[in-house]
This record gives structure tokens, C-alpha cells and sequence, in this order.
């Protein structure tokens, strides 16, 4: 008699959580999780630090490595989910391997965002969203004396932080298209712009980028509407957009993220989507929201699993906290820290 | 490192191990190869192939490797428990139909392995027009992921090639640098592991040669004038070698109808003055018993290579084994002690069969070369072996002219050996008989002379281990705790399993013995002595060298017999050293 | 050379010509066309595409304009603005084997060029002394007005705007079809002697039953004009228009006012073009307002992300409930919705989510919701609207001689199928109007060679569409064509994708050896070793029963509609027994005169 299977595609914080979690209360489950990056997983909040040399790898990572084995959870890394077959409960995976599954967890996460207008310079952006990014950025601020950041999410706060103790000279143009689902108001932005002065980074406010041109491996020149910058790096930081693009006409209900009721559950029996790539309805903010942070997408990966063996638990729409800025709470700490 | 190569029969997977181990033997390193093949002629069967590479001499296979090309993944899913934790693999990641779970490759490795996917197939296809360049596509990933100068590959391509046309060798070069940029692109950001290629061993030219080429061309080398023989798995290639070589240096290959003859033509021919070989493995060895001790009691040179195979009877005729040392030794009617010989690497099978040919002149006697499927099948890269005018000499003692007219061919000396004289030499004919004979040779029953014409025989025959090559031992220093005594090829899993154990700390030694009979019993008895424990390896089931030599210890010899079909590795050789070190006496 | 029936072994209905050509009206041959050429299939004008395709790689543009105009009359304006639905069935689409053909974009570059002055072929018929009058000079009407009058038949076009070609020429701004591309097709349409006759509107210059005495046969054509209503309060609010108006006027040059807070509410193509000119009338910040998600939208990937690029949002998952403000519009109250399942007609059914309400602020709106057809006063059955309705599958009204076609009929669909309406209402009218048939769709076979294709041409990337950059140089001239189109190269480029579907391999049983080479350089499942190939009714194959066992193989049997038509198989077959054939659904002249 084979076990269920349960499969969770996504290697961060949600998805490791379920895993943990799925096992904790069942002995029984078959449990597979499918990372993309062939890490194991680690904590990417932490990978500015990392980069700036406070932290070094091994510091970065939350199991080791006999963990998952020792649990008898099946941890397949650097594998890439193709598409999902609701219908036949089929994993197809980008090397034409087929898996069958009981159920399913989607926690995916984002990917960085670029917007459209901006995309056809998305060669001369770097991102700070994996691993493998932060290698490229130990590589590339060896030489980089100056960087632009553009953007203004999450991430790009504490990057800037660790690149000011780097002794980096920092230019910050500040983007309001950046915070989805966050809303970017005049408060917040002059708020932003006065705590990054006081730390002695350049701020831009209001600019349209119309060109970006590299001139050389170290040096890229951007022309705005007021003026003309050469840097030796630019970085993207306008959020993140859920990474669901694979499951596009899989039959699951698709917005900017996987569209999930308060239980995190999917149109589909047996099918969650947790973390940075859900998508909720909000009642209290009257809209949808996606969490963002490790610590949400921690508790929902637990939630989704919980409520897959047979829980019933609310998905808490903690992330309120985030739109008050004045309200401290955990997950505003970026904000308190900074 | 280890790099496996697994694919189907027919995915040139022989080939691309082939071409691993001559790029890395062009680039300096050291390297052992050996191969398994489907046991099927066509179309189905897996093969794999495993090259051991080093910057410091290799001397035998790991247990785990570090790298898998996968040219199939249902095959390659039996390689898998070998992978090391942080090994990597590389792979066809858009084969042309959809894989259950169950049967893929990817869902049964551990998360430690880095995987590698690539579309070999597509890349070969859209490079070469074809889609069975993809072993070479994937060899061009294998040197860009690993940092080896792509050269070398391209080196070894064009050596293997040329001689099948510009078409075809412009066709693998292109699949080989699709899979090279590819992998270059896209596994720049990839952490990975950069073969080390700046030790290199010496320069001084390597060649990549298995056991049986060295010892096909160390009879050429030898002057070998005749081959007889049947063909037999693993001594086959032997013949086949020599039927295009000898030939063209004045020599004859007849395949006989059986081993049988093929011993007693090799006799003939010896007897009449020419150097003469045969090769067999077990089955047929045991055919050769009887005519070899005609060997022994007319005193006629011969020289025979037993490439030991599964046993008993058919056997396993594809897999390894040590287990015909008692049929070398003792087999056939009587008392009839023979030179038995065993090289260990290699090197050592092309300096022994060079000397085979002098040991059995001078000695008059059959002299067995013992090697097994593993030697003769696998590749080593050695200096390109040579032999010298005075190893290639006759060593054959002619009679003085003084005895002419009176000459007696089995004049019994203090050396025991009796000057022997050509057939159709004037003056100095005899008769060589298989029957007991007195010293003029002509047959006799009498007790005295049976006795004394086995005594003779037997000093003779003992008298060589003058010119047959001592134990060597390899040690930590006097006293050991244990002493591991290896022969054949399983002497490189000991060397190397002890020599991991001298570098724990341990005190311990190995000894390598290359004459099985006679054998130094005095060299062996005092190394014995200084260990604690004596363990002796074999991959034979009742321990026959052991049983030879094992009376010389003053107590009991710790047997280690596997019957695998497989040759030893070193950790099993160790894990057996480290508990006797805690065993206490 | 007697060509055996491809799918069942037996003589087929087929007539034989010289040369090896051979047309089939099988009906499995026509399902075999069906399942192995899906763009065709796709394609509501079943255009050859790999036919044209092919040409387009040799750099015959003229002629691969040509076979496009056979069935479709505006491959220009198509190849820029067409819905593609042939791309989604794209066999190179395929899951595993990467992005669909740019069959639409190659279609425009065969158009772009063609060369000025180029001669058309077309065959031309008699007059079999038959008029007739086609109301609407839109695609439908235009294409039904040309394949009439190259039958013979006398014919007048009556458009009740000022200038020809109705949607196309005042629903999409220009600056995704200039104004020229369009005037030089009609041109060429209204060149075979029809007669155009524009200003006039048929229910208040002329009556319908005047057309009736007057014409043998009269087709309304006259498309949807009638822009759907939100019904919600406060939709009459200065700064409030439809989608339709506002588009008809900006193409006619009549620069609508635009605030700067624009908020365009619809998802279809219409509500793209509204939002997209809103941009460059001068409007800041544009909005679509969308009650389903993106993934919902039926505009091309292309469209979304140009909108997208322009600065344009898409706000998804909200509807709309009332229009606010005081004299003037000054805001949106939205719900948000949740998505449910999809509907038959292909939408998605969504729910407001109650208490969600919130407010957009915005200075103009746009109501982009869809059209509707205006009813016109005439004889016949109506629906209860009033309009007209006909028979789908012969366009007859309940009047003798009166008929309907395209959006007028149907209600909105897009411009090809209107095209393909067109063309189908004007041989249903040419054969009732003198008996006889006078186009018929037939399988033509051929036997082939292999091509000059090489494997290496699938790994492709598809060449993307050179758009205006950076986006503020397509706001100044605001009609500049966004699109640049292929270069002469990538034209070339990306016309080698193509796999030609129309080519057929085919294993020859008797000869076959099961050496199964064949199967081991196959590129995926595509070559099976079977113990059964299923057929239905008509003898066409619509599966294998595939068997791993020796005993049970019958065949080695080519999968075709896996069939990447690589070559590879044919090239390694040691028996020489994979025959090639063109296999291509094409269109017939019937009458005597009318020889392909």
C-alpha cells in the first residue's frame, strides 16, 4: 500500500516549514521538496550581510544537511518544476521526469521584479534575491566603487546598509512603483529619503530612468530625466512578483500570485500555495495582498500544512502591521533596524 | 577522482571512458581505467566504464565516485549508491520521452549532488547532424564544468579518429564544443568543484595500455616466434593482438582446435628452439594440465598466461578472480613443480612476460604467468615500456662441445639444471620423453632414478628463485601491528588501504609477492614475524596463497576471501586492518 | 504513381493529375490535415502557413503574400493585427520544444517585402449577370465583396462611414496599422470593379427593400457598432464615453477630449486600443480595469507587454459598481472579485466579493465592455433586439435574398474570422445564385524530398518584434507604428523554425527491416513500436496501441502528430523506406476555367 504522496515545489522558508511541519504530524506521509536552486535552504534576508563579509556561508543556512534525511523527507535540489497536470496530479519536471502526487504545496516565492518599461535594460540590473546572486555581487564589489540602487523595496534597505559598511558610496533612486503590495506613499517615501540622507547616501526622488548603457565591465551609465550618472554597478530591488509563470493555463486560479482562500487553499482539493507566491483577499485592506518577509512566509507554510492534514487554521493576514508605519511589530523590523 | 561513464550498449559510452582516460593521461595525470561490458553481444546491456584519476600514481579503484555521465538513466540508476555525498552528475535533461519517477535518474540522487542537465542529444543533433555525437557532448561538458583544458579531449578525439575519415572526426570535434560552450554559459554561476591541473606527474611519455596489450606487446618485444592458442574470455584480445603484429615481424598465430594442442604445439616449438607462448584462462588451463607436466618432466620450456576468471569450471567468464593459483601450482600428474609467476600492475605484466621467456630457457620448464580479468582488462598509464637487449637474451644453456658425442641431456648437476641442446644439433641428439628417463634420457622405472631425477628437478626448479623477483614490502617500520600480504591485482587495493592506514597513524605493512612458486620462504617467514596479525587478501573462496605460504607464521594467517567477482577495494582491505589493530593478539 | 490512401491502404476518392499531384476529398485525409497542420486548423480562414512560410524563407515574399491573400484579403493589416490564433496551436509551441512560430510577424514581413507593384494573380470569371450589394465595407464585407466579384458578379458596397474598412479602419489606431498598409489593400479589393459607395446608411439613406428590387442579392455586413452599457449610476457623467466612440474618433482624426487620470474598463482588444491612444492623447496615468485576471485576457502576449511597457497598469479582478462625481466624472467605485470557473463561451465567471468597495479616482472613463450589432430597419426574422438573425452554416435570413455575415451576424469575434465569414457568405450567395459550387477545400499530396532544413534551425530562439524604443520616441508622432517590423534577416530567421507540417513521413511495412535506427535518433516519441493503430469510422488514425514486446510488434509506425518533421529518420533508414509527401489543405476553383 503506497503512503500518500505530498509534494511541496519551493525550497525557502514556507516551503521548509511545511516540510518540518507535514512530517512532524504525520509519520506516514511520503514528503517531497523541490528547490530550484541547488542549495540547501538558507535564510536570503541574511544575504546582505553575507555579501558584505559579516556573515560567511555556512551561517547562512537553517538545516544541516543530514536533516531532512534523518526525517525521511526527500529534498530534490536544483531541479525546476515545467508545469503542474491538475487533473492527472502529475509534476512535470524541466528534465521530463513525471511526478505523481497526492498533494501539493506551491511556495515558490518570488522572483525580482523588473518592470516592463525597464526591461529592456534588464542585462545591466542585478538583483539581490538568491544565493547565487549574492555570489555575483562578492565578485563584482571587489572592483565597484559606487552603486546605484534603484528601487526601494525591503531588500534594497538592508543591501544598503551593508554596502555602507562596506565604505560603498550609494545613490538611491527611489522608484514608488516598488512596493506592491505595499503602498508607497509620500509619508513612507519622506520618511525613506531622510533616513537614508542622514546615512549619507544620495537620494533621487521622482526620476524616470530613460537609458541605461554599460560602457564596461565596471561602469554603467544611466540617463534620467534630470540628469546623467556613471556607476560601477546598478541594482534592481522593485520587489519581488510572485514566480508563478509556470503554472500559467494550468487551471489554477492566477492573478499576480496564486489566488488562495483564508485556509490557503487552492480551487483544487488537496492543493496549497503558501508564501510569497499566494494570494489572498484581504477583507480589512479591501484588496489582495501577497505576504512578503521570511517570517510571514514561515508561519504560512506552516499554516498550509497544518491545514492540508486536516487542519483549519486562518490564514492571519499578519502583514497589516507593514502598512502602518508608525506600528512597530516583527515584521517591520527591517524598518526599525534601519 | 573517479568519472563513470553509464549508458546502454551502443551510446559509445566505451568510447567516451576511452577518450577520458587518454586526455588525462596526455595532461600528465595518473590514471586506471577499467570497463564493464553487457555480456550480450548487441543492442542491450549496460555498460560502464570507471577512470580513476590522480596527480600521484594510482594503484586502484576507489569505491566511490565523484562524477557519473549519464548516458542512460535507467542504467546510470545503478550507479548511483557509488556517488560520493557532493559528487556530480551529468545528464540528458530533454531525452526524447517522459520518465516515471521510479525510473529516473534525478529522483534517486541525494540532495548533495550537483546536477548538471543538459540537452546532450539536441546539442549533438543540431552540432553534428546526428544524435549519437552526444557522448562527446557530453565529455566537452565534463571538461568545461571540471576546468580541464579542452585540448587534451581534443587531442584524444583526433588520435581515436583520423583514421575514420575528416567527415567523421570534424562531426565528434563539433559535438564535443557544443557540449563544451553550452556548459561553459550555463553553469558559469555554478559552484563547482575545479579539477586541480596544475600538479601533474613528470613529463616523460605516457602510454595508456591494459593488462593484455602490455603483455601481447611484451612478447613481441620479447621475439616471440610463435603464438598458439584458443580463444578464450579474457585472454582473447592476446591473440587477436599478436595475429596483426607478429606477422609482420616474421611470426606465425595458429588458432588450434583446442587448448590441448595449443600446449603442445607451444612445447613443440620450443623444444625445436623458438619462443613459443599460449594464453587461456581457467577451463582451458585445465585442459593444458597433462602436457604441461610433459613440460616439466622433459624439461622443455614453455611459456603460458592463465588469465584467471570466475570460477569453478565455465565459471564467470566476465568477471574477476585469483582462484586458479592452486591449479597453477599443483595441477596435472605428479610432482611436477613449475615456475609460477604473477605481475600485479600493468608495468609488472609487460617486465614479467619479457622475463617469462629467459626464466623458462634457462629453467626448462613451463613457466605460468598468472593474471586475472580485472589486470588484463583495465588501462593503466605507464612510461612506454621498452625492454633491453640483455632482458630480451637468450638465456637458454647450451652443452659445451666438449660433450659431443656424449652428451646426455638430463645430466644430473648441483644446479639441476642440464645443458640443453637444439634438436638436429650434430653430435647432440636425445631423446626427450614424458616418461621417467635416466640423464641420458631414455625411459626408466627404477627407484633410485625416480628419485634422484625428481630431486633434480626440484633443485632446479628451486634454484630460480636466484633470478625470480623478491617479496617487496611496503611499511611503516620493524614491528607491525599487521602485515598484509597481496598477490596479483589485488596487491594495489592493499598497498593502497595500507598506506591509508599508515597515514592514521597505524603501523603497518604490505608485502608483495610476484613468485608464487617457488617462493621466498625465508623473505616471507621473517616479514611475517614482525607483525602482530598477518591478513592476507585473495579473491578466491578457500584462500590459495594462504594455503601456500600460510605454514610459514607461527600461528594462524587472517584470511579475507571474496569470490565478488569484483575486484577488492581498498576500504574493505582496510576496514579488516583496523579491526585486527584493535583485536589485540 | 498511385498513391495509396495514407491512412488506410485503400484507393481514396482522389482524382489524379499529371506531375504526381493527387487531391483528395477523403474525409481522413481531411482529418489527418486537421490534427498534423494545427496552425491551419487554428486559423479560421485556414490559411497554408507552411506554404507561405516556406516562401518567405526562400525570399519569394510576393508569392507568400499571395497564398496568404488566397483566403485571407488583408495580409498586411492581419499580419500586424491579427488575434494568432494559429500560434497557440503552433506545433514548435509544444511543451518541450519551445516557443511558437512568429507566423503572424513573417506574414507582415512577406507583406512589407513584397515589392511596390507587384502583379496579383487572380482568376477571373464571366459574368454570369448577377448583382449583388454588400452592406459594410468592413473585413467582412470587403472579403465577401471581392471573392463575388471575382466570380463575376456585379458588385456595390455601401459604407455609412466616410471611408472604407470599418473596424479596421476606425477601431485600431494607427499606430498599430498605418493608415497606408490598409488603403492599398482595400485598393487592390475594390480594383476587381467593385463599387464603393461610402456616406451612406442603409435604413435612413436607402431602404432595405429598395436594395431587395434593386440587387439579385444582398448581404448585410455591417459589423457591431453599438458599444455595450455598464448600467451602472453615473455612467452619463461628462468624461464618461464608450469605447467605441472614443476610438472611432480618435482614428477619425477628431482628438476626443482626455483627462489625466484615465480609467479603461474592458479586457478586449478594444479596451488595449482605447487605453494605448488615452496615452497618446495625453493622458498621464492610464488604467485598465479588468473583472478577471491577465492570465484571462484574450489580446496576444505581445499586446499585453507593450501596454505594459508603455506605462499603461492592468488592474485585475475588480468590477465596477457606480460612477462617481458632481457634474463631471471624478472617480470609479470598484469591488473586487473572485475568479470562478471558465464559462462555454470561453470567459471566465467571476464573483464580487461583498464589502471589498473601494474608489479609483479617475477624470475620464472608458467604457471598453464590447459592441453589440445596431438593428436596421429591413424585412425579416429578428432577434429580441431587432437585429436580423441568419442561418450560421448558409447566412440566409428568413428573406429570399437577403443574407448576414460576420460580427453584424455573430456578434464581435475578430478580424480573420470576420474575413473568413465573409469569403464563406460570398460562395453561399454565388451558388444560390446560379446553382453551381465554385470553391471547394481539397487535400492535395505530392510526394517530397527532404528539405534543406537542418536540426539545428529547432533551437532557434524565436526573433522578437522590434518595437519603437525608448517608449516616450512612440508618444511623439502619437500615430508612429509602435511595431518596426522583421528586417529582411530576421525574417529570414525566423521563417526557418517553421517544421513544415505540411510535409508526411511514412514508414513503408513491407520494407521495414525493425532495425528500429529510426527510433534511436528520433528527437522524442514520435517513432513507436506498435501492435495496433487505431482508426475511427472514417479510417483516419487517431491512435497507436504501442507495445514494448517483440512477439506483438505489427509496425514501426511514425506518430506524426509528434512529428517534428526533422529528417533525422529518413536519413538514417538503411531500407531507403521513409517516403516524404506534401500533404496541404488548400482551396479550389471548381469551374472549368478555374484550374490550379
Amino acid at each position: 500500500m503506497n503512503p500518500e504522496h505530498c509534494v511541496i515545489i519551493g525550497n525557502g522558508p514556507a516551503a521548509n516549514e511545511a516540510a518540518l511541519t507535514l512530517r512532524g504530524e504525520s509519520r506516514d506521509l511520503r514528503i517531497t521538496v523541490i528547490g530550484q536552486e541547488p542549495v540547501r535552504h538558507y535564510k536570503a534576508y541574511l544575504l546582505p550581510e553575507y555579501v558584505s563579509g559579516k556573515l560567511a556561508e555556512d551561517d547562512l543556512y537553517v538545516n544541516p544537511p543530514a536533516d531532512h534525511r534523518e526525517r525521511d523527507i526527500k529534498l530534490r535540489l536544483g531541479q525546476k518544476v515545467e508545469t503542474v497536470s491538475f487533473d492527472t496530479r502529475e509534476i512535470i519536471l524541466d528534465h521530463k521526469e513525471v511526478v505523481r502526487f497526492d498533494s501539493l504545496i506551491v511556495a515558490v516565492g518570488g522572483i525580482p521584479r523588473i518592470p516592463e518599461r525597464l526591461q529592456v535594460f534588464s542585462d545591466l540590473f542585478l538583483a539581490l534575491k538568491t544565493l547565487a546572486d549574492a555570489r555575483i555581487w562578492k565578485q563584482k564589489l571587489k572592483d565597484a566603487e559606487t552603486i546605484l540602487m534603484v528601487g526601494g523595496d525591503l531588500t534594497s534597505l538592508s543591501f544598503t546598509k551593508a554596502l555602507l559598511a562596506m565604505g560603498k558610496r550609494v545613490i538611491f533612486m527611489i522608484n514608488e512603483d516598488s512596493f506592491w503590495p505595499l503602498r508607497f506613499d509620500d509619508e513612507i517615501r519622506s520618511q525613506v529619503t531622510e533616513r537614508l540622507t542622514a546615512k549619507g547616501v544620495e537620494v533621487l526622488n521622482r526620476r524616470t530612468i530613460k537609458g541605461l548603457a554599460g560602457i564596461s565591465e565596471n561602469e554603467v551609465e544611466i540617463e534620467t530625466d534630470a540628469e546623467k550618472l556613471s556607476v560601477n554597478a546598478v541594482g534592481a530591488f522593485f520587489g519581488l512578483v510572485p514566480n508563478v509563470k509556470f503554472l500559467a493555463r494550468s487551471g489554477l486560479h492566477i492573478d499576480r500570485g496564486i489566488l488562495v482562500d483564508d485556509y490557503l487553499r487552492t480551487r483544487f482539493a488537496g492543493v496549497y500555495a503558501a508564501g510569497d507566491c499566494a494570494q489572498v483577499y484581504h477583507p480589512e485592506l479591501r484588496d489582495y495582498w501577497v505576504s512578503i518577509g521570511y517570517k510571514n512566509a514561515w508561519n504560512l507554510g506552516k499554516i498550509a500544512a497544518l491545514n492540508l492534514i486536516g487542519g483549519k487554521i486562518r490564514a492571519q493576514a499578519v502583514a497589516q502591521s507593514i502598512f502602518r508605519v508608525g506600528g512597530i511589530a516583527v515584521n517591520t523590523s527591517w524598518w526599525t533596524e534601519f | 577522482m573517479t568519472v563513470e561513464v553509464c549508458g546502454m550498449a551502443g551510446d559509445g559510452t566505451i568510447a567516451a571512458g576511452g577518450l577520458i582516460n587518454e586526455a588525462m593521461s596526455l595532461g600528465g595525470f595518473s590514471v586506471l581505467g577499467f570497463d564493464s561490458y553487457p555480456a550480450e553481444i548487441r543492442g542491450f546491456g549496460r555498460c560502464v566504464t570507471r577512470s580513476r584519476i590522480g596527480s600521484e600514481e594510482i594503484v586502484a579503484l576507489a569505491d566511490r565516485t565523484q562524477v557519473l555521465i549519464s548516458l542512460d538513466d535507467e542504467q546510470s540508476i545503478s550507479r548511483v549508491p557509488f556517488l560520493v555525498d557532493n559528487g556530480g552528475v551529468i545528464f540528458d535533461n530533454n531525452p526524447s520521452g517522459y520518465r516515471e519517477e521510479t525510473k529516473s535518474l534525478a529522483a534517486k540522487l541525494e540532495p548533495g549532488i550537483s546536477l548538471f542537465g543538459m540537452p546532450l542529444g539536441d546539442l549533438a543533433t543540431g552540432a553534428s547532424g546526428t544524435v549519437r555525437g552526444r557522448n562527446l557532448t557530453a565529455l566537452g561538458a565534463f571538461t568545461a564544468i571540471f576546468g580541464v583544458p579542452p585540448d587534451l579531449f581534443r587531442k584524444a578525439i583526433s588520435d581515436k579518429f583520423t583514421s575514420k575519415g575528416k567527415a567523421v572526426l570534424e562531426a565528434n570535434l563539433k559535438s564535443f564544443n557544443a557540449g563544451l560552450r553550452y556548459a561553459e554559459e550555463k553553469f558559469k554561476d555554478r559552484a563547482t568543484p575545479v579539477f586541480d591541473v596544475r600538479n601533474k606527474l613528470g613529463s616523460g611519455k605516457r602510454v595508456m595500455l591494459s593488462g593484455n596489450q602490455a603483455i601481447a606487446k611484451a612478447a613481441l618485444d620479447a621475439g616471440l616466434k610463435l603464438y598458439f592458442g584458443y580463444p578464450i574470455t579474457p585472454a582473447t584480445p592476446i591473440m587477436e593482438y599478436l595475429a596483426k603484429q607478429l606477422p609482420q615481424r616474421g611470426g606465425r598465430v595458429m588458432q588450434m582446435e583446442d587448448e590441448i594442442s595449443s600446449i603442445g604445439a607451444v612445447l613443440g616449438s620450443y623444444y625445436a628452439g623458438a619462443r613459443a607462448m599460449t594464453a587461456t584462462s581457467g577451463p582451458g588451463f585445465a585442459l593444458m594440465t597433462e602436457l604441461i607436466t610433459h613440460g616439466v618432466m622433459a624439461e622443455i620450456p614453455a611459456v603460458i598466461l592463465n588469465a584467471q576468471r570466475g570460477g569453478p569450471s565455465t565459471g564467470l567468464p566476465t568477471k574477476t578472480e585469483q582462484s586458479d593459483l592452486h591449479a597453477a601450482v599443483f595441477g596435472g600428474p605428479g610432482d611436477s613443480g613449475r615456475i609460477v609467476i604473477a605481475p600485479t600492475n600493468v608495468e609488472e605484466c609487460y617486465a614479467m612476460t619479457v622475463k617469462s621467456f629467459q626464466l623458462a630457457e634457462k629453467y626448462q620448464t613451463p613457466v605460468i604467468v598468472l593474471t586475472d580479468f580485472y589486470l588484463d582488462n583495465r588501462v593503466e598509464n605507464l612510461a612506454s615500456p621498452a625492454a633491453s637487449s640483455e632482458e630480451k637474451a637468450d638465456w637458454n644453456m647450451y652443452p659445451h662441445d666438449s660433450t659431443r658425442g656424449k652428451y646426455w641431456r638430463y645430466a644430473s648437476t648441483e644446479s639441476g639444471i642440464s645443458p640443453r641442446a637444439l634438436p638436429g644439433t650434430e653430435g647432440f641428439i636425445y631423446t626427450a620423453t614424458g616418461l621417467e628417463h635416466t640423464e641420458r634420457g631414455t625411459p626408466d622405472y627404477s627407484p633410485e632414478n625416480h628419485m634422484m631425477m625428481s630431486a633434480k628437478r626440484y633443485r632446479k626448479i628451486m634454484g630460480a628463485l636466484a633470478d625470480l623477483p623478491s617479496p617487496v614490502e611496503f611499511s611503516s617500520g620493524r614491528e607491525l601491528e599487521v602485515g598484509v600480504i597481496g598477490w596479483g591485482s589485488t596487491f594495489g587495493s592493499v598497498l593502497e588501504a595500507v598506506n591509508t592506514a599508515a597515514e592514521r597513524g597505524l603501523r603497518v605493512g604490505a608485502l608483495k609477492i610476484t613468485s608464487i612458486f617457488p617462493f621466498h620462504a625465508d623473505v616471507i617467514r621473517s616479514f611475517m614475524n614482525r607483525c602482530g596479525h598477518v591478513l592476507i587478501p585473495e579473491l578466491n573462496y578457500s584462500g590459495q596463497l594462504a594455503n601456500l605460504i600460510g605454514h610459514l607464521h607461527n600461528k594462524d594467517v587472517i584470511r579475507l576471501n571474496m569470490v565478488t567477482g569484483v575486484p577488492f577495494s581498498p576500504s574493505t582491505i582496510l576496514f579488516e586492518i583496523e579491526n585486527l589493530v584493535g583485536a589485540g593478539t | 504513381m498511385t498513391c495509396k490512401n495514407l491512412v488506410t491502404n485503400e484507393q481514396p476518392s482522389t482524382e489524379k493529375r499529371a506531375g504526381g499531384v493527387v487531391y483528395s476529398a477523403d474525409p481522413a485525409d481531411f482529418a489527418y490535415a486537421r490534427v498534423n497542420i494545427p496552425c491551419q486548423e487554428a486559423c479560421p480562414a485556414y490559411t497554408d502557413i507552411p506554404a507561405y512560410i516556406r516562401c518567405a524563407y526562400e525570399r519569394r515574399y510576393g508569392r507568400s503574400y499571395e497564398i496568404n491573400r488566397s483566403v485571407n484579403l488583408f495580409p498586411g493589416v492581419l499580419g500586424r493585427i491579427c488575434s494568432r490564433p494559429c500560434e497557440s496551436k503552433c506545433r514548435h509551441g509544444e511543451r518541450e520544444l519551445g516557443d511558437p512560430v512568429g507566423i503572424c510577424h513573417i506574414k507582415r514581413a512577406a507583406s512589407d517585402f513584397k515589392g511596390p507593384g507587384r502583379i496579383h494573380g487572380e482568376t477571373i470569371a464571366s459574368s454570369p449577370g448577377k448583382t449583388v450589394c454588400v452592406i459594410g465595407a468592413g473585413p467582412a464585407g470587403l472579403a465577401a465583396a471581392h471573392d463575388l466579384s471575382t466570380i463575376g458578379f456585379d458588385v456595390t458596397v455601401l459604407e455609412a462611414f466616410d471611408e472604407p474598412g470599418g473596424m479596421l479602419r476606425y477601431g485600431i489606431p494607427e499606430f498599430r496599422l498605418p493608415r497606408n498598409v490598409l488603403k492599398q489593400e482595400i485598393d487592390t479589393i475594390l480594383r476587381f470593379g467593385v463599387k464603393l459607395r461610402t456616406g451612406i446608411r442603409v435604413g435612413t439613406d436607402v431602404a432595405m427593400e429598395e436594395l431587395l428590387f434593386r440587387f439579385d442579392a444582398v448581404l448585410v455586413a455591417a459589423g457591431c457598432y453599438v458599444s455595450r452599457k455598464l448600467d451602472v449610476p453615473g455612467e452619463n457623467l461628462p468624461g464618461v464615453s464608450s469605447g467605441l466612440a472614443f476610438v472611432v474618433d480618435a482614428n477619425a482624426r477628431r482628438a476626443p477630449v482626455i483627462g489625466d487620470d484615465v480609467l479603461v474598463i474592458g479586457a478586449g482588444f478594444s479596451a488595449f486600443d482605447c487605453a494605448r491612444s488615452a496615452l497618446r492623447l495625453g493622458a498621464r496615468n492610464v488604467s485598465l480595469c479588468i473583472r478577471a485576471t491577465e492570465e484571462d485576457l484574450r489580446v496576444t502576449e505581445d499586446e499585453i507587454f507593450e501596454t505594459k511597457r508603455e506605462g499603461i497598469t492592468i488592474r485585475s479582478l475588480v468590477v465596477s459598481r457606480r460612477i462617481l462625481g458632481n457634474g463631471k466624472v471624478e472617480g470609479v467605485e470598484f469591488l473586487r472579485t473572485g475568479p470562478g470557473d471558465r464559462l462555454p463561451n470561453g470567459r471566465r465567471h467571476i464573483t464580487p466579493i461583498e464589502g471589498s468597495e473601494f474608489v479609483i479616482p479617475a477624470d475620464s472613463v472608458i467604457v471598453a465592455i464590447g459592441q453589440g450589432a445596431e438593428p436596421i430597419p429591413s424585412p425579416g426574422e429578428t432577434d429580441r433586439r431587432g437585429v436580423l438573425t441568419a442561418d450560421p452554416g448558409t447566412f440566409r435570413t428568413s428573406v429570399r435574398q437577403l443574407y448576414a455575415a460576420g460580427d453584424f451576424m455573430t456578434g464581435p469575434t475578430t478580424v480573420i474570422e470576420s474575413i473568413a465569414a465573409g469569403r464563406r457568405a460570398a460562395e453561399q450567395i454565388a451558388r444560390d445564385l446560379t446553382g453551381k459550387r465554385f470553391r471547394e477545400w481539397a487535400i492535395r499530396i505530392e510526394e517530397a524530398r527532404l528539405t534543406d532544413r537542418e536540426r539545428s534551425w529547432d533551437f532557434i530562439p524565436r526573433v522578437e518584434m522590434p518595437a519603437v524604443l525608448p517608449v516616450q520616441d512612440r508618444l511623439h508622432p502619437p500615430d508612429r507604428q509602435v511595431e518596426i517590423g522583421f528586417s529582411d534577416e530576421e525574417a529570414f530567421e525566423e521563417a526557418k523554425r517553421c517544421y513544415l507540417c505540411y510535409l508526411h513521413y511514412e514508414i513503408d511495412i513491407d520494407r521495414c527491416i525493425y532495425c528500429r535506427y529510426c527510433i534511436d535518433v528520433a528527437p522524442r516519441d514520435c517513432i513507436k513500436l506498435v501492435q495496433e493503430v487505431v482508426t475511427d469510422e472514417q479510417g483516419a488514425i487517431t491512435g497507436f496501441v504501442e507495445t514494448n514486446e517483440w512477439g506483438r510488434v505489427s509496425a514501426v509506425a511514425i506518430d506524426n502528430s509528434r512529428c517534428i518533421r526533422c529528417g533525422a529518420c529518413v536519413r538514417v533508414c538503411p531500407m531507403d523506406c521513409i517516403s516524404v509527401s506534401k500533404v496541404q489543405k488548400v482551396e479550389r476553383l471548381l469551374h472549368p476555367w478555374g484550374d490550379t
